[in-house]
């Protein structure tokens, strides 16, 4: 996949990038608005990833191009401002996630398979991991062809460690994850134990044992 | 000084009392003067009558006794003259009269006399009641009517005073209008309407500022902590680390995390400031309740135990009422025992949710308070009850909170 970082932060442009090549995506990056509106005017990507606050000019300005200009980039906004009327505005326009900073790359990586799943933006809508197959539009897993019984969170999980397979999870992140936006129930990390060894024991007992644990307090999606 | 009067009020007691008092005192001095002075002019005409009776005498010319009037008896021992009040009865009128009578003894011609001469009193006291009476009601009606001239002057005085500080009342620091004051043509009026004006100027600018502040301050510290985020998240995939630094790198994302979520309850709380939330829709928090309910179902060790007897439907801001169901709901299970039961009940005006507790709050009056806290435990930011409260405040709800029967209960009432 081709993917294009219109952030004028470089240190963040740069872990972005860094995040996402390990998938082997070609990551472009675009520093300030004149780079971002000529890359897109001129290359396709699948995805763009669009800061609202570029230097010397509006995200929303680069979206409206790429709208016009028929692109078919999935877009995901980036914003230090949280604020709804802005989220709405960029979601109007087209954008396909939006996202406020500060956000973690596992996050930011889930929500691109996500938008590259929902079929414009040449995503598949079943994901794969060896035996494991889920079909996001009934959203049911099966572990070698037999359905598995997950819960909501334990569904979500596991679609959140398939996407970031081989990086590591710490604790925080996968609470974030599963909590959402709005909580701040993140001092009591219990329920995520739960539910990361729930869907460990499940995939375990078919033999599926993707789940490791890392830094003893981590979590790793990976194949042996 | 708790008890607090009415500026016109006051002044009209004072005039009032003042008024009275002069009318008393003034009716009294004024009835022993008029009386005093009455008394000389009866004394004056009895010595008159006397001095011709005794002129006549000496003129050896026949004097007739007219008692009670005057009366000439020759008698055989002098005294000493005397002046006294004396009731006498007055067959014409058949009744008791008060006369002031003056006996004189004299020895004219040789002869001793007793000459006695009375004048009526009636008619002075009846002079003297007319003028006291004449005097009281003019006073009353000139009083009155002053009295009726002063309020109504001094209403006329203050009401710039008064218009003020009915704007005064209404000023709010959040309101984009400004204050509008009247302007007088009284110095002391006009002094305190510019005072006002500069002072509620620098208020207002001050507010303004600290506000600006706050909103550039979370807004420009988003992207510092997006950077530091990143690379922690990248620091943990590199393959050069270990555990104890793991620990220590991840528990700073904790603390990236608390960070981002005091700049949304900050923002939030300046928003609400800022009354940037001015769409309103009818709302079922019903509804609402239930969808929070099922969102956080497999994210606590707590249950939740929901009873709606009917559907709570309310105008607000559809954002306000995620963020105010949201943060309730938080709220009791952050602060509920574990495996405990929150329960939240709602009827088409109200709503009550509460849950297990160990002990109450110390202090309940705080709780609203920002960034109050009464234990570091839960690592609380201390602003989601702040933010409930404004939320409420914004919208004329009524919150509050008691502990009873070891449960946390915040009760919210909607309409009144």
């Amino acid at each position: 996949m081709k993917y294009l970082i219109a952030e004028d932060e470089t240190d963040l442009q740069q872990a972005i990038a860094d995040y996402l090549q390990k998938d082997g995506n070609i990551c472009e990056v675009a520093s300030n608005f004149e780079e971002a509106f000529e890359k897109v005017a001129i290359y396709d990507y699948d995805i763009v990833i669009l800061d609202i606050n570029l230097i010397s000019g509006s995200g929303i300005d680069i979206l409206k191009i790429i709208k016009k200009n028929k692109k078919r980039a999935g877009v995901i906004i980036i914003s230090a401002n949280n604020s709804l009327s802005d989220k709405l505005e960029g979601l109007d326009l087209g954008a396909d996630d939006y996202m406020t900073k500060p956000f973690h790359l596992a996050e930011l990586n889930s929500r691109i398979k996500a938008v590259l799943r929902r079929g414009k933006y040449g995503g598949d809508e079943v994901i794969e991991f060896n035996e494991i197959k889920i079909d996001t539009k009934s959203k049911a897993a099966f572990i070698a062809d037999k359905e598995m019984a997950l819960t909501k969170k334990e569904y979500d999980l596991l679609i959140f460690f398939i996407s970031n397979k081989g990086r590591v999870l710490s604790k925080e992140i996968i609470a974030e994850h599963l909590c959402g936006d709005d909580s701040d129930l993140l001092d009591n990390f219990d329920f995520i134990y739960v539910h990361i060894n729930n869907l460990r024991k499940k995939l375990t007992a078919e033999g599926a044992k993707y789940i490791k644990t890392a830094y003893g307090s981590g979590y790793k999606f990976i194949e042996d | 000084m708790n008890k607090k009067i009415k500026l016109i009020k006051k002044t009209s007691k004072t005039f009032l009392f003042t008024g009275l008092f002069l009318i008393v005192l003034s009716s009294i001095v004024l009835y022993f003067y008029t009386r005093n002075l009455l008394q000389n002019e009866v004394e004056e005409v009895l010595y008159s009558t006397e001095a011709r009776v005794v002129h006549a005498l000496e003129n050896n010319e026949n004097i007739y006794s007219l008692p009670p009037v005057t009366e000439v008896k020759k008698i055989h021992l002098l005294k000493k003259k005397f002046l006294k009040d004396t009731i006498i009865y007055d067959p014409s009128q058949d009744e008791m009269e008060l006369f002031r009578e003056l006996s004189t003894f004299k020895k004219i011609n040789g002869k001793k006399y007793q000459i006695t001469v009375r004048n009526l009193v009636v008619e002075t006291e009846n002079i003297l009641v007319a003028i006291v009476v004449s005097y009281l009601i003019i006073f009353s009606l000139v009083f009155m009517f002053l009295f009726y001239f002063n309020t109504k002057r001094n209403l006329t005085i203050w009401k710039p005073f008064f218009m003020n500080l009915e704007q005064m009342k209404n000023f709010s620091l959040t309101s984009k209008e400004p204050i509008h004051l009247v302007e007088s043509d009284i110095l002391e009026f006009s002094e305190l309407k510019s005072e006002i004006e500069t002072l509620t100027g620098k208020v207002k600018r001050d507010y303004e500022n600290l506000k600006q502040f706050t909103e550039d301050v979370s807004h420009e510290i988003q992207t510092p902590l997006a950077i530091i985020q990143a690379k922690i998240d990248s620091i943990i995939n590199e393959n050069t680390i270990n555990e104890k630094q793991f620990n220590q790198i991840t528990s700073i994302q904790k603390d990236i995390q608390r960070l981002k979520q005091l700049n949304k309850k900050i923002t939030i709380l300046t928003k609400i400031d800022n009354n940037q939330f001015i769409s309103t829709t009818s709302i079922n928090l019903t509804d609402l309740i239930n969808e929070k309910i099922n969102n956080y179902k497999e994210l606590t060790s707590n249950t939740i135990h929901f009873t709606a007897t009917k559907n709570l439907i309310i105008s607000m801001d559809a954002f306000l009422a995620d963020i105010l169901i949201n943060n309730l709901i938080t709220n009791a299970l952050k602060y509920s025992l574990k495996n405990n039961a929150v329960l939240i009940s709602v009827d088409e005006n109200s709503l009550v949710i509460s849950n297990i507790g160990e002990k109450a709050i110390l202090h309940p009056e705080k709780l609203f308070q920002r960034f109050y806290r009464e234990s570091t435990k839960n690592q609380s930011i201390g602003l989601g009850l702040a933010i409930i409260k404004k939320i409420c405040d914004l919208y004329h709800f009524d919150v509050s909170y008691q502990f009873t029967k070891n449960r946390h209960t915040f009760s919210l009432q909607f309409k009144k």
